[in-house]
């Protein structure tokens, strides 16, 4: 247990949330985003999705790199990733 | 902000750089020729810079000669004639030979007129596209270099506290690594609109392939080519059933009229036919065009440039048999985020503005590509590793590598002017050569400060000899060269010159004490 605490809370750990996290809940937000986007037609849609999408990893990569642990940098990027993961289901289902 | 947040944004700004520099050097610097494509294919091909001056463009007179000169095929696509060059390009991807058909049409009489063999721009813009890699690999790993670029230009923004000062201070009497640092930050803040221009639409670019399935996903229930469809047009879809073609100068003039702003600079035929019989098929009788039918799903499609405002994504498609206007992509007029997306390819290539300001870009992407170098031999000097570190030595072979590289197939190309059909395989040999020789040099061979001096000079020899090749192959010396010829040709003067001066003003030797990762990062937080 405290093998894995000290990997979660590495260096390691907090760039991998900040590349790969980041990216999941990017793409979670990017979807949602564009199925809710409020304005202009289906295109529209589209294209705002797309330039979210670059805008919002980057700033999900520094707000996850700028945090004081691994875990906290998980925590930050999951704490985005499953509610918008449950809200694109919810929303492509229904 | 407080210290650990300067110091992490630091970190990261290092580390982004290290890591997606070299590649990031070599997506800049190959740019730059891509500016300039159009241009530099022009210059490649004497017998086509020596045609009369025209733009004439008349689709169904240009589609005739195709036909003549058996150029059908399934899907063809025209760029005609413009302020560059006055000749129209057809081109088309044939199954059977599983390889790319060209067709070359002067504009003034359409004619058909024979290039050169040389195939410099592609070379060279095929390296900033797709690094010669096989599709998509190349192209994203190109978007994730631009994505790394932005992500070091918002940590940069940051990091840098006293960019008032830093906007004009450069301590070149101190030390090299003030020099250094002073260099990095100078450029950095005064191209920093530029930089920040250029990695967002290349990222877009470079991961439009990757996001696209993501955005069709949520739009288009995943469909891909639906989504495609949508914005860009649909696509011929292919009956069998041959009709008469409608006249295509009637659908030009169609288009110019509903679009009288618009600069045409790509037509997409698909479903065009030859006719065998034309005198004595009741279908051509009928027809505007007696040699040319149509499946009765074909369609054309013209694009282009808006000629005032920042928009490529403007394309109107017409059925060929009917006339009628099935789609219009246009968007001006509707959302922000279409607007971004119309003005990304114009901003990344400067399809507006004209010449000056490709020149600017050009310059700014040089100052990049400055940025970068000094970037890494900041990061080397800072922990004190001297010029034999491997990383100093791939950024010298890598980078430098590709200058001398760019220059000698440049000038390989005049000189193997007589060279014939095996001149694009020359030029190919030459550029991949040449690069390799420098890296392997810098790799093997320590003082990598004396090499970087002899790859300098190198490339301007080869600038000059470039000219001096043009001369003496193709009769055209800068004082009887006009046009773009004669703008090319002081291009690689002024290019020569300041790889000399960068020459004469690089040290041939830096003595420095080591430090630590550590020490490192903290000295660079405390100097800013």
């Amino acid at each position: 247990m405290a093998w894995f605490k000290k990997v979660a809370n590495g260096n390691g750990s907090r760039i991998c949330a900040a590349m790969l996290g980041s990216l999941l809940a990017t793409i979670t937000l990017t979807i949602g985003i564009t199925m809710l986007w409020p304005f202009g037609d289906t295109t529209e849609k589209v294209f705002a999705g797309g330039v979210f999408f670059f805008v919002i990893w980057a700033a999900l990569f520094y707000w996850a790199i700028l945090s004081a642990s691994g875990s906290r940098a998980w925590l930050k990027v999951l704490g985005v990733f499953l509610p918008m993961l449950l809200i694109d289901v919810y929303l492509l289902r229904f | 902000m407080d210290n650990s947040t300067h110091k992490t944004l630091y970190a990261t700004h290092g580390w982004v750089g290290i890591i997606s520099g070299i590649l990031l050097f070599v997506v800049v610097f190959s740019g730059i020729p891509a500016l300039f494509e159009n241009e530099i294919e022009y210059w490649q091909s004497p017998s086509l810079t020596q045609l009369p001056k025209s733009q004439n463009f008349e689709l169904e007179s240009v589609m005739q000669t195709a036909v003549k000169n058996d150029f059908i095929f399934d899907e063809i696509f025209i760029s005609p004639a413009d302020d560059i060059r006055s000749h129209h390009i057809l081109w088309s991807y044939n199954e059977a030979t599983e390889d790319y058909e060209t067709l070359y049409l002067a504009a003034h009489n359409n004619e058909v007129v024979t290039p050169g063999n040389s195939e410099l721009a592609h070379i060279l813009t095929e390296l900033h596209t797709d690094l010669h890699l096989p599709n998509p690999i190349g192209r994203y790993l190109i978007g994730i270099a631009g994505l790394a670029m932005l992500l070091a230009i918002i940590a940069g923004i940051f990091i840098h506290t006293k960019w008032r000062k830093e906007f004009v201070m450069l301590r070149e009497k101190r030390s090299w690594r003030l020099l250094l640092t002073d260099q990095h930050k100078l450029i950095g803040l005064w191209s920093l609109p530029f930089t920040f221009i250029l990695a967002f639409t290349g990222t877009i670019l470079g991961l439009l392939g990757l996001i696209s399935p993501i955005l069709a996903f949520a739009a288009f229930n995943g469909d891909v080519e639906k989504a495609t469809q949508a914005i860009l047009g649909p696509r011929a879809e292919i009956t069998g059933e041959a009709l008469p073609s409608y006249s295509l100068n009637a659908l030009q003039a169609q288009y110019q009229k509903e679009n009288p702003e618009m600069l045409v600079d790509l037509i997409s035929i698909s479903g065009l036919q030859k006719n065998a019989e034309p005198q004595n098929n009741q279908a051509s009788q009928n027809s505007e065009s007696p040699t040319l039918l149509t499946d009765s799903g074909g369609i054309i499609k013209f694009s282009g440039m808006h000629g005032s405002k920042l928009n490529s994504l403007q394309a109107t498609t017409y059925q060929l048999s009917t006339g009628e206007q099935i789609h219009q992509a246009n968007f001006f007029g509707n959302g922000p985020f279409q607007r971004i997306f119309a003005a990304v390819v114009p901003l990344h290539y400067v399809f507006y503005g004209g010449g000056w300001l490709k020149l600017f870009y050009a310059i700014s992407a040089l100052a990049v590509c400055g940025l970068i170098v000094s970037g890494n031999m900041l990061w080397l000097t800072r922990r004190g590793y001297n010029e034999r570190h491997w990383l100093g030595r791939s950024t010298l072979g890598v980078c430098a590598g590709l200058v001398f590289a760019t220059f000698s197939v440049l000038a390989s190309s005049m000189w193997l002017q007589k060279s014939g059909a095996e001149q694009h395989h020359l030029e190919e040999s030459i550029f991949w050569g040449s690069w390799l020789l420098c890296l392997f040099t810098a790799l093997v061979f320590p003082k990598s400060f004396a090499i970087s001096h002899w790859i300098l000079r190198g490339s301007a020899a080869m600038g000059v000899l470039t000219i001096i090749g043009d001369g003496f192959m193709n009769q055209r010396w800068p004082w009887n060269s006009e046009g773009w010829v004669l703008f090319i040709h002081v291009g690689l003067v002024m290019f020569s010159a300041l790889l000399l001066v960068v020459d004469y003003l690089l040290p041939h030797k830096i003595s420095q004490k080591k430090s630590t990762e550590k020490t490192a990062i903290e000295e660079m937080a405390k100097a800013a």
